[in-house]
Order: C-alpha cells, then structure tokens, then sequence
C-alpha cells in the first residue's frame, strides 16, 4: 500500500491512429506465444530440419567438402524443385506442429478469464481483434516455414556456381505463396477452433484432428462411395497436389491421387469460410441468450 | 448538452424487447442507473458501448451516435464489466498497460499510467503479481484501474461493489467519491443497491421492464421533496393545529392527538416546540423524515413505466 494518497489526474497526452491498436493486439499476442519456452524449443527444432537441408546445398555445390568427408561416388544431390519440394513439406507440417501449440495460447487465455467485454469495450473491432491475433500466428508461423524456405533458396543460389537462381525462380515463387496459403489457413484454422475450446491441451488435440480425421473420413467416402472426391477432405494431400503444382515438381504421389487445383482452393475457401463464421460466433463481448 | 441522450432507444435481443422506448437526457456528474433484476440496465451499458445495435432510436454519448461512432465513444470511456473479466495470466501492471495501449495511448505513456493507477486504486504493492492470483476484491479494483488508466471522459461501472465484503465496499465507494470529486471523469454507475447509488450519484435513471420507471436529480429531488413529520401531543390539540398552520404548515389531526405534518423548509423543530409550551401542549413524540432514494425508487415501482419524474418522454 502506498505510504502517501495518490490523487486521480486526467490523462492530456497524445493519443495514437485507430488502425495501430490492432498492432498493439498482435505485439501483445506476440509476446505472449514467444513467453513460452515450449515456443522457443519448438523453433529450435523446426530449425533442425532447415540445417540439415542446409548442409545437402553446402555438399552438392562444394566438390571438396564431399571429398573430405569421405564421398568419393560422384553422385551429388540435385538441387531443385523435387528438394525444395521436399523442404516446404517438411517445414508447413512443423508449421502445424508450432500452430496447434500457439493458437490456443492466444485465444484461449482471454476467452477463460472472460476478458472479451474490457478489450472489445476499447476502440477495437471484433475483426480488429482476430486480425490482430491473426498477424500474430502468422507472423510467428512465418519464422519456421517461408522465411527459412527463401533463405536456403538464396544460399543455393548464392553457392550455386552456375546462374541458377534466374533459372528457378518459380521455385521461389512458389514456396512463398504455397506457404502463405498454409499457414494463412493454419491461422484461422488455429483461432476458431481454440474460439471454441477453452482449454489449451484440448485445443491442440483438436487442431491436429481437424486436419488428419477429415481423411480419414474422407477415405472412407471415396472407398464406399468408389469416387476420388473423397480426397477433398484429405488436407495432407491436398497440399501436397497444390505445393507440387506451384514449385512446378514433378507429381511425386500417386496419379489416383490428383486433384484439380480449383477443387482444392474452392475446399480451402469453404474450410476458412466456415471458421471465419465459427470466429464470429464465438468473438463478441456479450453472449445473447435465447428464450 | 447531455452525456447521454436517449431517443426512443429499442433494444431487441433474440425476438425479445429488452430495451422499450428509452428517451430522456441525462447530465449529471455521476448518474446511477437502477432497476431489478432483468430490468435493461446491463442492456443499456452494453448499448452504449455499441455491443448492441438498436432496433428503434438512437443513444448518444458525447453527442456521438453509440454504433455509427462507436469507435470514438469507446476511446472516450473506461468500462468496469460487472463479472470477472481480465488476462489471469498477465501481471497487473502489465493488463492495465496493455488495456490502456488499446485505449491509445503510446507504450510509454501506457506504463507510467498503469503504475499510477495502480497505486490510486491501492494495487501497487501487488502491480506484478498475475491478477488470476488477486482476490475478489483486488480483481475489482484492477478493473477500476484499468478503466482510469486511459483517461475516460465518461467511465461506466456495472455493479462496483459486486461481491466485496464491507471494507472494500467501502474502498470502492470513496474511490468513486474521489474520481467524482476531480471533476474531470463523468460517472454512470449501474448498482441494485440504493446506498451505493445514494452516497456517490447526483442523478438517477431508473429502469423497470426495459421502460424508464424515473428520470431525476436526486438532490433537486431531494430538495423539492418535502419534509414530513408525524406528532403525538396531549392538550388543546385544536388551538395547536391552527398556530402551526399560520407557519405555513400542512396539517392533519386524528384521534388520540395525533398530527401529520408537511413542514416547509424555513420551519424547524424548535419552532413547533415553541408554540407548544406557549399554548401548554405537551409533544410526546416526533418522527421526521425527508424522502430517501429508497422512496423515489419504490415510488418509481409503484409507477406505470413510462413515467419519469424529471426527464421527457
């Protein structure tokens, strides 16, 4: 308790634009992910994989690290989509690993304390307040899939002694926007169902769910129902079919397993539509209740 | 101008008719808003928070309509919700930072107002604790502060004293005192307890049925309100009666030496007292009373709604 009575004065300061609290919401969410040392250690080891794809670049564009440790066979890695291919995938299923752990850190904390009529009774929207969370989950999901996917294209482009960067550009292109997608719709994804769950754990089992039971389902619909269109429920290969089509690889699945590039992104449309509107339910300050 | 002018407010909320007609202006420095359970108070809050759109009508705040410039209201306002409502996980300096960055203030500016608010409340020895780990009281009161932090023109508090044992009730309301007392932050506070309302509100709006029930200045009420007594005296009743009556007062006598009295206000005791020993009366009890809140509320629930004492309709 203070030694001496304070007295109330009147705040007179300047007051920040409208559109940066959103920010000040996805700073807060920031650090809140980061504060967790089950976030760093996750990163640490998203990373592990991008170290290992690092040194396959160093061998394959260096003769005498290969001599030294012993390679004598001539045949080095190739470096091109198929790898790069291979790198994205690896990386945007850690990215899942890394959402189902934070997004219910950013949403549940303030949906169990009841904390959505004080922060929406600020000057901040219902959507400012999922966007900026949003920015959050993206940005860190950003760090472990598109941001290290550039930097070994760059490193291959660099020890690269040929001018292969120019050629292959598309590779690059591709695994940014194949990235974006992902975890654009790991994000909202993320958010709505944690909106629905209040407790963390479960929160993290059901984003994992919500990706791998579809498949499950819809293998059995395509099995009993002898259609392909089973698939469009089957988030892992429908990734794979859109990655594998914007680095420009060659099909590494199954051809019974294509899809056509509009059904996906119709399905990825709807499946976002349905969380948004899952958000909307969920993201207000007061609960009406009926009868 | 008022600080909040209602003009046929209707608030429906799944097919019900919460809110019914709301139209008067309210101008105190800290306005009480009372009503029984189910009455619209919480409603009202919320609307002119812009959480609830209007079906019929409009609600001002500072002039600005509560949904089309709700953005504006809300940078103008510190809202003390009446349940628990918090991040249990965040330190208490760090919440009322975070709130009051939200509210517009810079990083900086946030920090230094949410340890003076802090402190003002009485938190600031327990500032870096995690407010899940703060008692009831405590939690109301970082509520409060983070309220305050920003610096409200128009601070809304839903049931302040809500579950807090006497002291801190007491706490709670001479803060509120203070914060009325500055001048600078203007008060509307929703309570169903008369005292709350009666030690720290000017003005009163009171909702029965999602209908205003009473509109009025409780101290012009007060004033306007006159006083009332009631008399047991033996002797010559009827000589006593007359003389009161030649100081203004309005009398009526009953069996047994019985009198109630309407006393105007420049009439004190001691008078009637002296022109009972002049004419021999013996006074043998008084009782005197002015009308408290708790009259104007259950006259007001008495009332058809719709009527107000002081306001328009």
């Amino acid at each position: 308790m203070a030694v001496y009575k304070r007295n109330y004065t009147a705040y007179t300061g300047a007051v920040t634009p409208v559109w940066t609290r959103v920010l000040v919401l996805a700073r807060y969410a920031f650090e809140e992910a980061w504060a967790s040392k089950v976030t760093v250690g996750l990163f640490i080891f998203c990373m592990l994989p991008c170290l290992v794809s690092l040194l396959g670049i160093y061998l394959a564009n260096n003769p005498l690290a290969r001599t030294l440790i012993g390679d004598h066979s001539g045949r080095t890695i190739a470096i091109d989509a198929r790898f790069f291919l291979k790198v994205l995938q690896v990386q945007s299923w850690l990215a899942l690993v890394v959402a189902s752990w934070i997004a219910p850190r950013l949403i549940t904390f303030d949906l169990a304390d009841n904390a959505l009529p004080i922060l929406l009774s600020h000057p901040i929207s219902r959507f400012g307040y999922v966007f900026g969370k949003f920015i959050a989950l993206f940005g860190s999901l950003s760090f472990v899939t598109w941001i290290p996917c550039l930097l070994l294209f760059l490193y291959q482009g660099y020890s690269s002694p040929v001018p292969w960067t120019a050629s292959n550009v598309r590779i690059a292109a591709g695994m940014f926007a194949g990235s974006i997608i992902w975890i654009a719709f790991l994000s909202i994804l993320g958010l709505a169902l944690s909106s629905w769950v209040k407790w963390r754990v479960v929160a993290t089992g059901v984003i994992f769910a919500s990706v791998f039971v579809p498949a499950g389902v819809g293998a059995i619909v395509s099995a009993v129902l002898r259609t392909r269109w089973g698939l469009l429920l089957n988030v892992p290969v429908m990734m794979s079919n859109l990655w594998q089509r914007l680095l420009g690889a060659p099909s590494p699945i199954n051809e019974n397993l294509s899809m056509p590039t509009g059904a996906i992104a119709i399905m990825l449309a709807l499946a976002c539509c349905v969380c948004l509107g899952m958000l909307n339910k969920r993201i207000r300050a007061r609960e009406v209740v009926r009868g | 101008m008022g600080i909040i002018d209602l003009q046929g407010l209707e608030v429906r909320l799944a097919n019900r008719t919460v809110l019914n007609g709301l139209t008067g202006e309210l101008r105190g420095q800290a306005i009480g808003l009372l009503g029984p359970n189910g009455a619209g108070k919480s409603t009202l809050i919320n609307t002119l928070l812009g959480f609830h759109l209007p079906s019929k009508g409009t609600a001002r705040v500072f002039g600005m309509d509560t949904h089309k410039d709700r953005a504006r209201i809300r940078g103008g306002i510190g809202y003390m919700p009446e349940n628990d409502s918090f991040i249990g996980n965040m330190s208490g300096v760090r919440f009322v930072r975070y709130m009051a960055e939200l509210a517009g203030l810079s990083s900086e500016a946030a920090l230094e107002r949410a340890h003076e608010a802090l402190f003002y409340v009485g938190l600031g020895e327990v500032r870096y604790r995690k407010v899940s780990t703060y008692s009831l009281g405590m939690k109301q009161l970082v509520k409060l502060a983070q309220a305050l932090a920003h610096g409200p023109k128009l601070l809304i508090l839903d049931e302040p004293t809500n579950g807090l044992d006497p002291v801190a009730r007491l706490r709670m309301i001479q803060l509120i005192k203070d914060i009325r007392k500055e001048g600078s932050i203007r008060l509307l506070i929703s309570s169903h307890l008369l005292r709350d309302i009666d030690e720290t509100c000017d003005e009163v709006l009171i909702l029965k049925g999602g209908r205003i029930a009473s509109l009025c200045n409780i101290e012009e009420e007060r004033r306007s309100n006159r006083s009332f007594m009631e008399l047991e005296t033996v002797g010559a009743t009827e000589r006593f009666t007359v003389s009161i009556r030649g100081l203004g007062c309005e009398c009526a006598t009953f069996p047994g030496g019985r009198i109630k009295l309407v006393i105007p206000d420049n009439i004190e005791a001691r008078d009637l007292y002296v022109i009972a020993s002049e004419q021999g009366v013996q006074i043998r009890r008084m009782n005197q009373r002015r009308d408290s809140l708790e009259d104007i509320f259950l006259r007001a629930m008495d009332n058809d709604p719709g009527r107000t004492a002081n306001g328009s309709l």
